[in-house]
């Protein structure tokens, strides 16, 4: 019964737990490995590497911090508990032996145990006992007494420098010594200029031989010119022999250790003192905390509980690219399947090979289909992280509102995901600030006190649309025009559409606020969103209906990376447009298009489809018409617009390449593409045309 | 009459220039414990002799198509690609405010990368050599026109222009 209750509790951990465990099982995992090395090397050898134990010690201070980043307190507690004791192991305060090293042991199992309960809040209360146990063990055996003092009394060492010595050094310095090592000190002098270079190749020099345990200046006359750097390093080579292997001209070599400077003994010869292990290694390693765990439970925890991987973006953008280039030789290739089918002398090669051709083009878009999908995310993330805010901020502006979420399975390109969080953030906060009225102001306008704003996102086509609404005061287009008036952006006398008007919103600067709050109100934020929103390719639509609300939509193209293009000419240059926000192609004649206000037009099912001529717009020789143009209609959002190129070249796949240069952004282009010949062809920014376009009647 | 292409270092492919690069680099190994030595790469443009320092070439190639880019000032030629990556070309002539001419046998694109790592081509009439010149033949240079050269370097009786190429990229859009 008790255990059914767990199951049904655990699954309902949140999309952050499962976040936080992918992560902070990795860091227990990488822990478990360093610490089951250091238990060999305690109990082998007793020559324990300094950086396993620096390991483990930056395993559990990353623990800390992420468990404190996510609010798992009983973790954080533990880890940094486990990050004083290993401070002391580091520092030599603490004896590195069996007793801290199962007190170890048990944290990590611990935090293994933990985090498969994660999301269970019951079983975590249960656990807290344990942990409080287990710190105070730890605590106890922190504050053991640290070593004597004196003890390098049998060293030629300088007084002073000896001070210098961070606590760190010290202990390596007591270490080196106990494994009977030899203790050197290697000097040189450096220019000051090229210090920095020449001590980094020394230090480098000398870690091939031996430990570099501090670097200090060197005290002494030197030229103004030149540095002195003092070198105190541990090695297990005579002093005859260190000489003789460091191959540094400028350095010299002075052994410190008293007592052994004649004793030619290394450290297999003299066996190594071994007062840090003392419990033999067959003792069981498992005690107390385990005992808690129940035997099944204790198999599951072998194995990994989250199956995703973490990988780095840019990894997966190599892979792309790569597709990417595959996709383009695989043009080539079909080419050259055509060209030998169409002759009747190769038409037999031509044909097993197009079968070839055929098999592997269904692998290759396969492979393309998988690259995509793994960049893909849900935009869940985001909307909780939005979410997270819009309630935080709810309190402070004491408004009631409740958030509606819809589609947060939606899926989109990773890269685009990140870059939306802001520009959604601010179409929230904007809602949750301008829009929606105070309880009273709403029961006075006869609404429900409690407002509410809805996210929403789906997939349209080739493109995702989120659109943010509230059932708030909807803008005041009035006030929204005398403020763009007042910094003259608009004249007095100028007649805008309604549309035109709420478009108002986004330039830079618009309010309709007087008071400036924290949230917002002080004109950045529309203007961002829509200039995030278009370098990401997408459009941003608003809509509002006085006393209703505000609908404030964007629509991205779902990938960035591999995607279908037209090929257009245009006085004599191919461009390429992405076919995501292609509608349809059209042959017209000339006389077909028709005139208003010097715009181009044509009649498109009864409705005015304005004109665009790409040759005008990039400044090319309009090559000599033939009566017969080719029209492309291009759709982002609401907007419509037709481009008018000399002809068509078919369908490529493209991928979309930065330009890189002093010139990084042209207006209208989006990047170019490379088609299999080498040339690369210019691919069209249709967001910034169809904008461009519906602002145009303004700028004219 | 010799192939001016082959004789004197001129006709540098990619692979001719990684070779080039890898004697500079053996012949400076040898005198190592000499005077502070620059390694240039020297060019011609309008029959002058110009050098930019040879860690911030990343190769060299011989003329190739340009696709002309619209909206951007006249001394952007256009873009190349590079095994996929797309890079702009400018001209040197008509960045140094020289008259323009049509490509030539000799005619190569330097691509060269500035410090934070802003890559470009740029359209020279021919390249030179590789050589090496003491820092103290280099004198800072006072009445460059168009800022882009930031020092004079003599070479035997000529002058050789060091160019600025942070300053030679500094190009803006057109609006």
């Amino acid at each position: 019964m008790a255990k059914k209750k767990t199951t049904t509790r655990r699954r309902r951990s949140t999309k952050a737990d499962r976040e936080f465990i992918s992560e902070a099982e990795e860091i227990v995992e990488r822990m478990r490995n360093d610490l089951a090395d250091l238990t060999d090397q305690c109990s082998g050898s007793g020559d324990v590497d300094p950086e396993l134990l620096n390991g483990i010690f930056r395993s559990a201070h990353s623990l800390k911090a992420l468990a404190g980043l996510f609010g798992f307190e009983p973790i954080q507690e533990l880890a940094h508990r486990l990050e004083d004791i290993l401070d002391g192991l580091r520092l030599g305060r603490v004896v590195l032996g069996m007793p801290a090293l199962t007190l170890i042991e048990e944290a990590v199992n611990v935090f293994g145990s933990l985090l498969q309960r994660i999301g269970d809040s019951e079983a975590l209360a249960e656990a807290g006992d344990q942990i409080t146990d287990l710190s105070n063990r730890i605590e106890t055996a922190t504050q053991q007494a640290s070593p004597e003092a004196g003890e390098f009394d049998s060293l030629d060492l300088d007084a002073s420098l000896l001070r210098a010595l961070t606590e760190y050094e010290e202990h390596r310095l007591r270490e080196s010594l106990e494994r009977g090592r030899h203790i050197v000190i290697v000097e040189s002098t450096f220019e000051i200029i090229s210090f920095e270079e020449g001590l980094s190749e020394l230090s480098t020099a000398i870690r091939e031989i031996g430990e570099v345990l501090s670097t200090l200046p060197a005290p002494g006359e030197t030229p103004e010119s030149q540095i002195r750097f003092s070198l105190l390093a541990a090695t297990d080579l005579s002093l005859n022999e260190l000489s003789s292997r460091l191959s540094f001209p400028s350095a010299t070599v002075r052994s410190v250790c008293r007592a052994r400077s004649s004793a030619e003994g290394t450290s297999d010869a003299a066996p190594p003192v071994q007062p840090v292990c003392e419990v033999a290694p067959e003792v069981p390693l498992q005690p107390v905390a385990h005992e808690t765990v129940r035997d099944s439970e204790n198999l599951q925890s072998l194995k990994s509980i989250s199956d995703t991987v973490r990988v780095d973006i840019r990894k997966l953008d190599e892979l792309m690219n790569l597709v990417g280039e595959l996709v383009i030789q695989r043009g080539t290739l079909g080419d050259i399947v055509s060209s030998l089918l169409s002759d009747s002398k190769t038409a037999r090669i031509g044909s097993d090979l197009s079968k070839v051709y055929k098999a592997f083009d269904r692998k290759l878009k396969g492979l393309q289909a998988s690259v995509l999908d793994v960049r893909m995310v849900p935009l869940r993330q985001v909307f909780e992280k939005v979410s997270r805010v819009l309630r935080g901020l709810r309190r402070e502006l004491d408004k009631t509102v409740r958030l509606e979420i819809r589609g947060a399975d939606t899926e989109l390109d990773k890269l685009i995901v990140e870059e939306l969080v802001d520009p959604l953030m601010h179409t929230v906060r904007n809602a949750l600030d301008h829009a929606i009225e105070t309880p009273e102001e709403r029961i006075a306008a006869g609404k429900d006190p409690e407002g509410c704003i809805k996210i929403e996102a789906f997939q349209r086509g080739n493109h995702v649309v989120i659109a943010v609404s509230d059932d708030g005061r909807g803008i005041d287009t009035a006030r929204l025009r005398a403020n763009a008036e007042s910094r003259s952006l608009v004249g007095p006398d100028e007649v805008l559409t309604r549309q035109e008007m709420l478009d108002l919103v986004f330039l830079p600067g618009a309010s309709t606020r007087d008071v400036v709050t924290e949230t917002s109100g002080r004109g950045v934020g529309m203007d961002v969103v829509r200039s995030n929103v278009t370098a990401l390719g997408g459009v941003v639509d608003i809509d509002s209906t006085p006393g209703r609300g505000t609908t404030i939509s964007m629509t991205l193209p779902i990938t960035l990376a591999i995607i279908q293009s037209l090929i257009v000419r245009v006085a004599g240059q191919r461009f390429a447009i992405p076919l995501n926000s292609v509608l349809e192609t059209m042959l017209i004649e000339e006389s077909d298009i028709q005139r208003s206000e010097g715009c181009e037009m044509i009649n498109l099912r009864g409705d005015a489809l304005p004109l665009r001529r790409l040759a005008s717009e990039f400044e090319l020789n309009e090559s000599a018409s033939d009566g017969r143009e080719f029209v492309v209609v291009l759709g982002m959002g609401d907007l419509r617009i037709g481009l008018l190129v000399d002809s068509l070249e078919g369908q490529q796949d493209t991928v979309i390449k930065p330009i890189q240069g002093p010139i990084q952004t042209v207006d209208g282009i989006a990047g170019a593409t490379e088609l299999g010949d080498g040339d690369p062809v210019l691919v069209l920014d249709v967001a910034s045309f169809v904008e461009d376009s519906s602002r145009g009647r303004e700028a004219a | 009459m010799s192939d001016p292409g082959s004789s004197d270092g001129v006709d540098l492919g990619s692979q001719a220039w990684d070779d080039l690069a890898r004697t500079a680099r053996s012949t400076e190994d040898g005198d190592e414990q000499q005077e502070d030595l620059r390694q240039l790469l020297t060019f011609e443009v309008d029959s002058t002799p110009y050098a930019v320092p040879v860690e911030r070439v990343r190769e060299i190639v011989r003329i190739r198509p340009i696709t002309p880019v619209p909206h951007v000032p006249k001394e952007v030629l256009g873009v190349i690609s590079l095994r996929g990556e797309i890079v702009e070309v400018i001209d040197l002539r008509l960045r140094l405010a020289l008259p323009p001419t049509d490509p030539v046998r000799s005619t190569r694109i330097i691509v060269v990368h500035t410090e934070d790592g802003k890559v470009a081509g740029i359209l020279v009439d021919a390249v030179r050599e590789v050589s090496r010149v003491a820092e103290d033949s280099i004198r800072p240079s006072t009445n460059s026109g168009t800022g882009s050269v930031e020092a004079l370097c003599v070479r035997g009786d000529e002058f050789v222009s060091l160019m600025d190429l942070d300053r030679v990229l500094e190009i803006h859009a057109e609006h």
